[in-house]
């Protein structure tokens, strides 16, 4: 027996913009998650600073900064998310007017010419996606915006982190202790740039 | 593809049965959808699912405008009733759907806004299309717990929703009950497993044998007129329901 014919082509997948913005909320989680990290770091270099005394006092000052760089980063990602969770809206109404378009399309192919109110509802359709992918584009520029400032955020972060390390070869006996420190510091900011290049890259409009 | 076949015409009044689909995927149910017109206006009843829409849409196109289209009537909120909603939207957004105030913020899950949507109460409602008054009847728990049945007292056509509805095999593509028995053992397990209440289905059979009906039209299966009218009700009535098996 012949496998029943379908009434309906699919329409086009559009489900990369979705996709795209479960793999920017993902990156946002693994970065707010490293901030957290680099807030514990730079508290208990502040302390290992304390007992280091004299000797560690810029890395001290140092460590102080990379705490409140922390609570930025967290700040700055807090609204990226806020953001990412708008555009979950304007991506599922421009798939679905893009099912509906499909599906009227085939409606409209099957009914032949002339059927009355035809064309009025194709332009209506028309505006209607042109205006959702026109909120969706100007989303993904704030979105890319937001990304490029967070990233001139962390330079900032990885010349504390290189500044720390400095510091660190004057901390007298606990050198070798704040050196530690600080080259953690340095691998989980580069983490952080990382993350941030992904979120760069990603779009949520696909050409 | 569906064709839209009319069941009754007197002047400007008709009633059409877009009805077997063919070309419909086998994991599809298939369903019948109902047009009234009544001069300028017309109301459709039990659109159908996403999935069939290019068919319906376009049987209907061939027989009247859709411009015209002032209404849809939906017996309940199920997906192969009323899943299309958006899309008739879509083509006139000023369309109204008549449906039970139980579905009233369900269905906006399918499309619609606020002003779409004309609740029927739980005794049913006058519905006015062109010229014509029509009733939407109570048929509640048959299976919906908001269920309206829609009648014509003009052409004294009922729109019965699921009740008289057949899983008739691929071969049986008449559009009307032929041989009552032969056809009836097709609606026995539907009606036993999707009507759950022995009293809902008691009142149901009382209230639509006051109303005189020459056709009786489902939304599944074929339609039952003249004499097997009454004998879908009394078949009906004797029927034990709410049944798993048996």
């Amino acid at each position: 027996m012949n496998a029943p014919e379908r009434n309906l082509k699919p329409p086009p997948r559009r489900s990369g913009e979705l996709a795209g913005i479960v793999l920017v909320n993902e990156e946002i989680k693994a970065i707010v998650a490293t901030a957290f990290r680099i807030n514990l770091m730079a508290l208990n270099a502040i302390f290992l600073a304390k007992r280091a005394g004299n000797a560690a006092l810029g890395f001290g000052v140092l460590s102080n900064e990379l705490r409140r760089f922390a609570q930025d980063l967290t700040r700055r990602m807090s609204s990226l998310r806020d953001m990412t969770s708008g555009s979950v809206g304007s991506v599922t109404g421009v798939v679905q007017q893009q099912r509906n378009t499909a599906i009227l399309t085939e409606a409209f192919r099957l009914s032949g010419e002339g059927v009355p109110g035809v064309r009025e509802a194709r332009k209506r359709g028309a505006l209607r996606l042109a205006e959702q992918q026109a909120s969706l584009r100007a989303l993904d520029l704030r979105l890319r915006a937001a990304v490029e400032e967070t990233q001139q955020l962390v330079e900032l972060g990885g010349v504390l982190a290189r500044s720390a390390k400095i510091e660190a070869a004057y901390g007298g006996g606990f050198s070798p202790a704040l050196m530690q420190v600080s080259t953690d510091f340095a691998e989980v900011i580069a983490q952080i740039k990382r993350s941030l290049e992904v979120l760069g890259k990603e779009r949520l409009v696909k050409d | 593809m569906k064709q839209a076949h009319c069941i009754y015409q007197d002047d400007e009044h008709r009633w059409l049965a877009i009805a077997r689909d063919p070309s419909k995927p086998g994991y599809i149910i298939d369903t019948n959808e109902y047009v009234i017109v009544d001069g300028n206006e017309a109301l459709l009843c039990d659109p159908g699912g996403i999935e069939i829409f290019p068919s319906v849409f376009s049987a209907l196109s061939a027989e009247c405008d859709p411009t015209t289209l002032a209404g849809i009537f939906a017996s309940h909120q199920d997906p192969d009733i009323i899943s299309s909603l958006a899309l008739w939207l879509e083509f006139k957004p000023d369309l109204k759907c008549y449906t039970s105030w139980l579905w009233q913020s369900f269905l906006p899950h399918f499309g619609g806004t606020d002003s779409t949507f004309v609740p029927i109460p739980d005794p049913g409602m006058t519905i006015k299309l062109g010229g014509l008054e029509l009733q939407a009847i109570p048929a509640h728990y048959l299976h919906s717990s908001g269920n309206h049945h829609l009648y014509d007292p003009k052409s004294k056509i009922l729109f019965s929703g699921d009740v008289g509805a057949a899983l008739l095999p691929p071969d049986q593509n008449n559009l009307y009950v032929e041989d009552f028995s032969r056809h009836i053992r097709h609606a026995e397990g539907f009606h036993k497993r999707w009507m759950g209440s022995d009293k809902a289905k008691r009142d149901w059979c009382e209230r639509v044998s006051r109303l005189d009906i020459d056709m009786l039209v489902p939304q599944h299966g074929a339609i039952y007129q003249g004499a097997d009218v009454q004998r879908f009700i009394n078949w009906f009535a004797a029927l034990e329901v709410g049944v798993l098996r048996g």
